[in-house]
């Protein structure tokens, strides 16, 4: 099983998404969908592993929301980054006893793939179950799909917890879902359909007996017999090679398994998978080549939009590239529909203009580089700027290109596919695809592109989403350091009638040694800064960094700490200066810092070494200055100061950890 | 601070729109040995610019309201006034997004006024 600190490491993790016990969502009920028509399994689940029990964020063929840890087959995945497959949970040791196995449903299969959080911390798995056992497991290409799948699965927690806009998010989510299992059905469906045609060859007359549905795969007028190789004027020539030809029939060497195109006159390039068998006589020389047509362009093209789409999720989870993202979602939109060219473009709403960025194209075809009027091509920008997916079929007949088809053929576009992405409200990107011949469009096909349109903006609104954010911080930032002038201007007004400038001066260098620990912060972008970094711009603020030797390794303390430590180290410095190691012409100063002790209770040792100052005095009265040195990196102590030659010694622990909690 | 005791004290023009800030500012700028003139805005500035011919050192902050900023109001001097020394000062973190004028300096707020004041007494002593 998991160690205690995997445990707590898998539950604040858990707790940072947010996600046990919530209801289900159709996003993650599409995930299991797909996993389980992929894997073709009863049951599928979305579990998500707690110290005492499994919850199941999604779920198909299993009734339960949860279970026991007991229960668990996934908890036996967790430790390992790759798919646990069990064949036969009754042999496996691990699971022979497990209630589910000994009792109903009585599971005998399972396969999981972890959900491994973009820290590295395996929350759960994505799983496959059934009730016979299958001593082969899964093919490669299942394999990949349910850790594609489960990729997925993290994607969409990261997110669902990511984007501060979520209502927007949920919405948009709940369009692509539904769009997801259009495209899943319809993938089913086409598999299911596609009519099946039959042929007969008699290798000593090369004529071919072919049935109905042979000849409407190949657009053959119907009838019985035709010569084998009239199909040779339908093939692609690049793919002519792949069916038989009559040496190879006639000698049996043909493959029983080929698949090529060919081109039709009223749907353009369609794939077709023939299988065959050969008959033979009684010296063994083949005399028969007997098989089946069917065409496989849907399950192809199916195929290939699912694959974009695992892509795309790929592609769009990390992005912080909003015109990468853009692309990224062109060229595989592009790729999957077979078009002739893809690529996005910033968009200016009033100019009503849009600048065309680097494009992909297949080959031959002329880029769209450059700035570009909506206008010139038609009236579609109507339905983009209401955010509507522009879809057309032949621009010479729909009637928001018709008045102005010559200028989009001329630069290739027959068809064109525009996806107008919002930031805050404003149209500002436009994802397009285009084809230079006609083509009717499928419904699954429409879905997809809505699909990878709502994607995209999903992830470049999180972009733009954390763009704003940087703003902010650096508002923040600015109002905060004028802030932090006034304080010292009303202290300056309070404080002047009191002869003494000393304390004055003190409070605002103090003040400033708060502001620089804020200005490490936010260009560290309030992730921590490291304890070299605090210390030689202390020094380097005092004008003695010359006069100092630093040496530790590379570590980084979290912002809290960052703040409290660099008055610390102020108050070390100016010590130094007034009265220790700095306060002559010659002395000087070590810190030094290193960590010890086992991996979960790091401790950090740093030491302030004085040497060459005057002789040392340990003073009589303890100001602001003294007392939060005793206090220590974390304000509770842990500090041994000594008062001896050469010089002050201070040294002080902390647990490493504390030092970097982000709180 | 001996020298300007015996003739007219040197004259710096503090630029700051906030006044708690400006009063700060004027206070070091005159506990520095030298006359503080003050403007609430670049506007102002330049007017007073215009009908002065005394000002060594005009020390602005950058982010001010009106249509001139600090570093306009900054170019506007190097390029009226080249002799006139100048200091910005802003919340801004990052020195490097401030362009900085030929010869300017740039405390970040902040600032720490023993460093402003030495650089004031190098500005105006160097500019006799």
């Amino acid at each position: 099983m998991t160690s205690e600190r995997d445990d707590t490491r898998r539950l604040e993790a858990l707790a940072v998404y947010d996600i046990m016990d919530t209801p289900p969502e159709p996003e993650f009920d599409d995930v299991v969908l797909l996993a389980s028509e992929i894997c073709q399994t009863p049951v599928s689940l979305v579990s998500l592993v707690e110290t005492e029990r499994q919850w199941f964020k999604a779920r198909i063929g299993f009734d339960l929301p949860e279970t026991p840890i007991s229960q668990s087959v996934c908890s036996h995945a967790l430790q390992s980054p790759d798919l646990l497959i069990i064949p036969d949970l009754t042999i496996d040791p691990r699971t022979s006893e497990n209630t589910l196995v000994t009792q109903p449903p009585h599971i005998r299969f399972y396969a999981g793939a972890p959900l491994i959080s973009p820290d590295g911390v395996t929350i759960g798995t994505l799983c496959v179950i059934d009730t016979e056992p299958r001593p082969q497991g899964l093919s490669l290409t299942q394999k990949r799909s349910l850790s594609a799948l489960a990729r997925q699965v993290v994607a969409l927690l990261e997110m669902r917890r990511n984007s501060s806009r979520k209502d927007d998010l949920f919405r948009r989510q709940k369009r692509i879902s539904s769009e997801v299992r259009a495209i899943a059905a319809s993938s089913i469906a086409a598999q299911e359909a596609g009519g099946i045609g039959t042929f007969d060859i008699d290798l000593t007359t090369g004529t071919m007996k072919i049935s109905a549905e042979g000849c409407r795969i190949f657009r053959l007028p119907v009838q019985d017999e035709y010569p084998a190789n009239i199909i040779y004027d339908f093939i692609l020539p690049e793919d002519r090679h792949l069916p038989s030809a009559d040496s190879s029939r006639t000698d049996g060497t043909a493959s029983l398994e080929a698949s090529y195109r060919i081109r039709t006159p009223d749907e353009g390039i369609r794939w077709i998978s023939r299988r065959a068998a050969f008959h033979r006589d009684a010296e063994g020389r083949a005399v028969r080549m007997v098989g089946t047509l069917q065409d496989v362009t849907e399950q192809r093209n199916a195929q290939a939009r699912m694959q974009a789409l695992i892509r795309l999720g790929d592609a769009l989870r990390d992005t912080v590239d909003v015109q990468q993202a853009a692309f990224d979602a062109a060229e595989l939109m592009a790729q999957a529909l077979g078009a002739t060219r893809a690529g996005f473009g910033m968009v200016d709403a009033e100019a009503e203009t849009v600048m065309m960025h680097r494009d992909w194209r297949a080959p031959g075809v002329a880029t769209l580089e450059g700035l570009h009027h909506f206008r010139d091509y038609g009236s579609f920008i109507e339905d983009l700027l209401r955010g509507e997916t522009v879809l057309i079929g032949d621009v010479t007949t729909d009637r928001r290109t018709r008045d102005h088809f010559q200028s989009l053929l001329d630069i290739g576009i027959r068809v064109l596919v525009n996806v107008p992405i919002f930031d805050k409200g404003r149209f500002n990107l436009v994802v397009f695809v285009h084809y230079d011949q006609p083509h009717t469009w499928r419904r699954e096909e429409i879905d997809f592109v809505r699909s990878v349109g709502d994607r995209l903006q999903a992830a470049i609104g999180r972009v733009f989403a954390e763009e704003d954010q940087d703003i902010l911080n650096r508002e923040l930032s600015h109002r905060l350091k004028n802030t932090l002038s006034v304080v010292q201007a009303i202290a300056t007004q309070t404080l002047k009638t009191i002869g003494d400038r000393g304390p004055i001066e003190s409070f605002e260098k103090r003040l400033q040694a708060l502001s620089s620990a804020h200005d490490v912060l936010i260009h560290q972008n309030w992730t921590g800064a490291s304890i070299r970094h605090l210390v030689s711009d202390t020094l380097d603020r005092l004008g003695m960094l010359e006069r100092s030797e630093l040496s530790g390794p590379n570590i980084f303390l979290g912002p809290k700490a960052t703040q409290s430590v660099m008055l610390l180290l102020h108050e070390l410095a100016t010590n130094a200066v007034k009265y220790g190691g700095l306060s002559n012409g010659t002395g000087q100063v070590t810190a030094r810092w290193e960590i010890s002790g086992p991996a979960e209770n790091t401790q950090l040792t740093f030491t302030w070494q004085e040497t060459g100052g005057p002789p040392v005095v340990e003073p009589e009265r303890r100001g602001f200055g003294s007392r939060l040195i005793r206090m220590g990196l974390l304000g509770t102590g842990g500090v041994d100061i000594r008062y001896e030659p050469p010089g002050i010694m201070v040294i002080m622990r902390a647990s490493l950890s504390h030092l970097q909690e982000a709180g | 601070m001996g020298q300007s005791q015996m003739f007219a004290k040197t004259t710096i023009l503090v630029v700051e729109d906030e006044p708690l800030l400006r009063m700060m500012a004027v206070d070091l700028v005159e506990d520095a040995g030298f006359e503080a003139v003050e403007a609430a805005n670049a506007d102002e500035a330049i007017k007073i610019l215009e009908c002065r011919s005394d000002i060594r050192v005009i020390f602005t902050d950058i982010d001010m309201p009106g249509s001139m900023d600090g570093l306009l109001l900054a170019a506007a001097v190097r390029d009226r006034w080249p002799p006139i020394k100048i200091i910005l000062t802003s919340g801004h973190v990052h020195v490097s997004e401030v362009e900085m004028p030929v010869d300017g300096k740039f405390f970040s707020k902040p600032y720490d006024h023993a460093q402003v004041t030495r650089t004031l007494q190098a500005m105006a002593g160097a500019s006799h």
